[in-house]
């Protein structure tokens, strides 16, 4: 009879890593095949496995591959109904047979055969596992997580910190995706990981955005629901577990606290510093641009008027003698010198704050009596400047409490490793501007440097508000450009959004480091994910919150892994108040 | 010895021989043994039988010889067969095969013979008849499918199985082994007997007959239907059994009341299989599994093809 018997011993499959066969009914290729399980054994989705080929004249090949789908069916069984007689009857002869399907993505040596038939199929372990998920052709393998066999996932830090590549994106439903806490997961592990990140690892700066509710104060917080399972797994990943070692709050002044200034958190006042710009720093930044953020404003002349005032208030403003902040604008012409004080003129007015800033203004652009200054309005037309105008009012009224005369109270991103700005409070223009005058200011840094260290990590959640994929505005142009040029400035972008495709795809394009959450099932058949298996994109709109798809240029296929419960707070109920520190003795 | 060669056409060309009439016999019948006066039909009981093999065989002819002789060409054919059993085993609810046995053999006419040159993997048997009748050489094929078959279930049914046989049964041990006919080509009931097939139902039979008296293998033997269907003619559904009457007259009935009893469960839908019921479930299965392990026959034909080539360059 027709016996086709691998010609192998059978004794030796005893205690090995076997799972099976590749499937001899249909053909193998490249790209994929399939193997029928031993009746003892399983495979599971993304597990990893190897086969090992007889090439002709080339010697042995290994062949990797990852797990996308599994799948059993009663053999002999012709007739749905067949079921029956099989499971229930018995009088069917009928045998279930299971089998799985590989996704490869690896050959070595790199000889791209496809597996044969009836090839023995093995879990990959330890050195073979290594290979199936190129961690040692990675630079610098960072664990991001644990697959679904317990063991490390790694990504390669040359992809993130800009040697190869730079940037991640991380998309997902909001509330099950835990974007964010996939994000400060991955950010604890680069700062707790020196030994792999190297020299970046020196003065590393992270600036993280808390955008809804207060989530990201309690980073430096014990978590009292932390336990030892999630320690385990922490310790897997080689970082001792604790909250983040160092770092600084700072939120928005209260509206209402009249000369005080109080930062606008609800949960937790101590240790958060409230943060403002004084008039100088305001026009000496050019921060008016990020006044004009939304994506409708580009469309008429307003960035010109805009880009106007911005140059003539910085001519213009002079420092008031006994007045920390404030300013007085006086024509050039008068000759004060630059960083020069003066005592202001009897009348003459004073600018504390936004609302005085944008009433002078106003005196240039749109006087109530006489010609608008045509120095100051670049001779466009009425309407444009009553636009600007409005725009200037509505903005004084909505974030008008963040710029204040005084001692100054800037952000200082020196002050600790990571650096938290609550700006859940603000309304969407105020979001956009501090946003805005943060990334500018990083931004500028590192260009003045021309250095790649140290590095500087931005958090950003819902970066589709800040640069969508329709409109323009200064805050999306100057996203872009750190997603371009950031790479070798050592500016990286984390950047998280419900959906990708609604992202200026600019950004997207160059996060090497691609990350999804569950998904909405419309949104992942979307090409911007297709970057994921069609199998994983199907298995997308069913992870579970811990659970991430990472794809990462070093690896042809994306991969799923789970990240562990932080130690650190996340809600003021979470904070661990007792003394008793349950991470000694770990 | 002359030149081998392997013929062209499709090898069951122009054999249109039905092998198994010559099994058939119609000679006397006592149809008094169990019920001596008027039919009527007998409701089947099941015994719990724990554990029925049903054995059977599938053949095809893989292709036509001509061996080249001084004296004229020697027809030949050469064809593989398959026999083996379903184990249905009741108590565990599941059905198993068991002793698949794959054979291939040649048979050449005329009192010549010549062996097949062996492939790696298909290897040929070779015996000769002194006929040259082509439909001889398939008759000779289908005989010893016919033993390997028979053999099988004596050594089931020696070892404690209850053996259910697709077709005539033709020793006499005195084992649990029932002969299962589907066709009804010889008549062994009187025109006034026949008349009972109308009420015979689903799960029952009629008295036990006996046949073959005077032959070598005198049988009891019995009809029963499988499945009652409301638009069939009385005969419809309907099988013939039997077994050897080297068991006693009481082991016959025990045996021939389970089978009405227990035989329904496994006939097969009419929509599932053409020759429904009579076409029982497992040994429909076996017949497929069977035709599968006698390998694929383009496959086959074409290594005894380049095997035969083969050897006459090296000869």
């Amino acid at each position: 009879m027709t016996d086709n018997r691998a010609n192998e011993p059978a004794a030796a499959e005893a205690d090995d890593n076997g799972v099976g066969r590749v499937l001899g009914t249909e053909h193998t290729s490249t790209r994929e095949f399939r193997v029928v399980l031993d009746e003892a054994e399983y495979l599971q989705l993304d597990d990893l496995v190897v086969v090992r080929t007889q090439v002709p004249k080339q010697g042995e090949v290994h062949t990797y591959g990852i797990v996308t789908e599994v799948a059993a069916i009663y053999e002999g069984a012709n007739f749905e109904s067949d079921t029956h007689r099989i499971a229930v009857e018995g009088t069917l002869p009928g045998a279930k047979v299971r089998s799985a399907e590989i996704a490869i993505t690896r050959v070595d040596p790199e000889l791209w055969v496809s597996p044969d038939p009836g090839g023995k199929v093995e879990r990959a372990k330890g050195a073979e596992r290594d290979k199936a998920l190129y961690v040692d052709e990675m630079g610098r393998p960072l664990p991001i997580g644990l697959g679904r066999d317990g063991e490390p996932v790694y990504a390669d830090l040359d992809f993130f910190d800009g040697r190869k590549g730079g940037h991640m994106s991380i998309s997902g439903i909001s509330g099950v995706a835990t974007k964010t806490s996939f994000a400060l997961f991955f950010l604890r592990l680069l700062s707790a990981r020196p030994d792999v990140l190297g020299e970046g690892a020196a003065n590393l700066r992270i600036l993280v955005f808390n955008v809804k509710g207060e989530d990201l104060l309690w980073l430096d917080k014990k978590n009292r629901y932390f336990d030892r399972a999630a320690t385990d797994s922490w310790q897997q990943l080689g970082v001792a577990p604790g909250p983040f070692p160092s770092v600084s709050f700072w939120a928005p002044p209260r509206t209402q606290s009249g000369d005080a200034v109080i930062p606008d958190t609800g949960g937790r006042q101590e240790g958060v510093a409230a943060f403002t710009w004084t008039p100088r720093e305001f026009i000496e930044d050019g921060l008016l641009r990020f006044l004009f953020t939304d994506a409708t404003d580009s469309r008429n002349q307003i960035p010109f008027i805009e880009e106007r005032v911005r140059a003539q208030l910085q001519r213009f403003a002079v420092d008031v003698e006994g007045r920390p902040g404030a300013v007085v604008l006086r024509d050039p012409i008068e000759g004060h010198a630059p960083g020069s004080s003066v005592v202001p003129n009897p009348g003459e007015r004073i600018i504390g704050d936004l609302k005085s800033l944008v009433t002078a203004v106003e005196e240039f652009v749109d006087p109530e009596d006489g010609e608008p200054d045509q120095k100051w309005t670049g001779r466009v037309q009425a309407g444009t400047v009553s636009a600007f105008v409005r725009r200037l009012h509505s903005a004084s009224h909505r974030l008008g409490h963040l710029v204040r005369a005084g001692e100054s109270r800037q952000i200082d991103r020196r002050a600790a490793q990571v650096t938290v700005v609550a700006i859940q409070t603000l309304h969407d223009l105020g979001q956009r501007f501090v946003v805005g005058a943060l990334l500018a200011e990083t931004f500028a840094e590192k260009e003045q440097t021309g250095q790649r260290l140290p590095l500087s990590v931005i958090v950003l959640d819902e970066l589709n508000k800040y640069a969508p994929r329709e409109g323009n505005s200064p805050l999306k142009e100057m996203l872009i450009d750190i997603a371009q040029r950031g790479r070798s400035l050592g500016v990286l972008l984390v950047g998280a959004q419900q959906s990708a495709s609604r992202v200026a795809s600019e950004v997207m394009e160059n996060a090497a480091i691609r990350v999804a959450g569950r998904l909405d099932a419309a949104e992942a058949e979307r090409s911007e994910y297709g970057w994921m298996l069609p199998s994983t994109r199907a298995r997308a709109r069913l992870l579970k919150p811990g659970t991430m798809v990472v794809s990462q240029p070093a690896l042809p296929v994306p991969l799923v892994l789970e990240f562990p419960f932080p130690p650190w707070a996340t809600r003021k109920e979470e904070v661990d108040t007792s003394d008793v520190d349950p991470f000694s003795g770990l | 010895m002359g030149q081998l060669h392997v013929e062209g056409w499709a090898p069951e060309y122009g054999s249109p021989y039905e092998t198994d009439e010559a099994l058939a016999d119609s000679g006397k019948v006592d149809d008094t043994i169990e019920v001596d006066g008027p039919w009527s039909p007998i409701r089947g009981v099941d015994d719990g039988v724990g554990q029925i093999a049903f054995v059977d065989g599938v053949r095809r002819i893989d292709a036509r010889l001509t061996l080249d002789e001084a004296d004229g060409p020697v027809p030949g054919i050469c064809g593989s067969y398959g026999v083996g059993a379903v184990v249905w085993d009741r108590d565990a609810v599941r059905s198993d095969f068991a002793d698949l046995l794959v054979d291939r053999l040649a048979v050449f006419g005329n009192g010549c013979g010549a062996p097949i040159p062996p492939d790696t993997q298909i290897v040929y048997r070779s015996e000769s008849i002194p006929e040259t009748d082509p439909g001889m050489l398939i008759q000779r094929f289908h005989g010893a499918m016919r033993k390997a078959e028979a053999r099988l279930s004596e050594k089931l049914a020696q070892g404690g199985q209850f053996v259910v046989a697709d077709g005539p049964i033709n020793d006499l041990s005195a084992t649990e082994k029932v002969g299962y006919i589907k066709t009804h080509r010889a008549p062994y009931l009187s025109q006034e007997k026949s008349a009972i097939m109308g009420r015979v139902r689903a799960g029952e039979r009629t008295p036990l007959f006996l046949i073959g008296q005077g032959g070598a293998y005198p049988r009891y033997s019995w009809y029963q239907r499988l499945v009652d269907s409301a638009d069939g003619h009385s005969w419809s559904g309907v099988v013939r059994c039997e077994v050897s009457s080297a068991l006693t007259l009481e082991h016959a009935q025990r045996i021939a009341n389970r089978m009405a009893a227990v035989l329904q469960l496994v006939g097969s839908e009419a929509h599932i299989d053409p020759r429904a019921p009579q076409n029982l479930v497992p040994i429909a299965a076996l017949e497929r599994e069977l035709r599968r392990r006698l390998g694929d026959p383009a496959f086959v034909y074409r290594a005894l093809r380049s095997a035969v080539a083969g050897a006459a360059v090296e000869a």
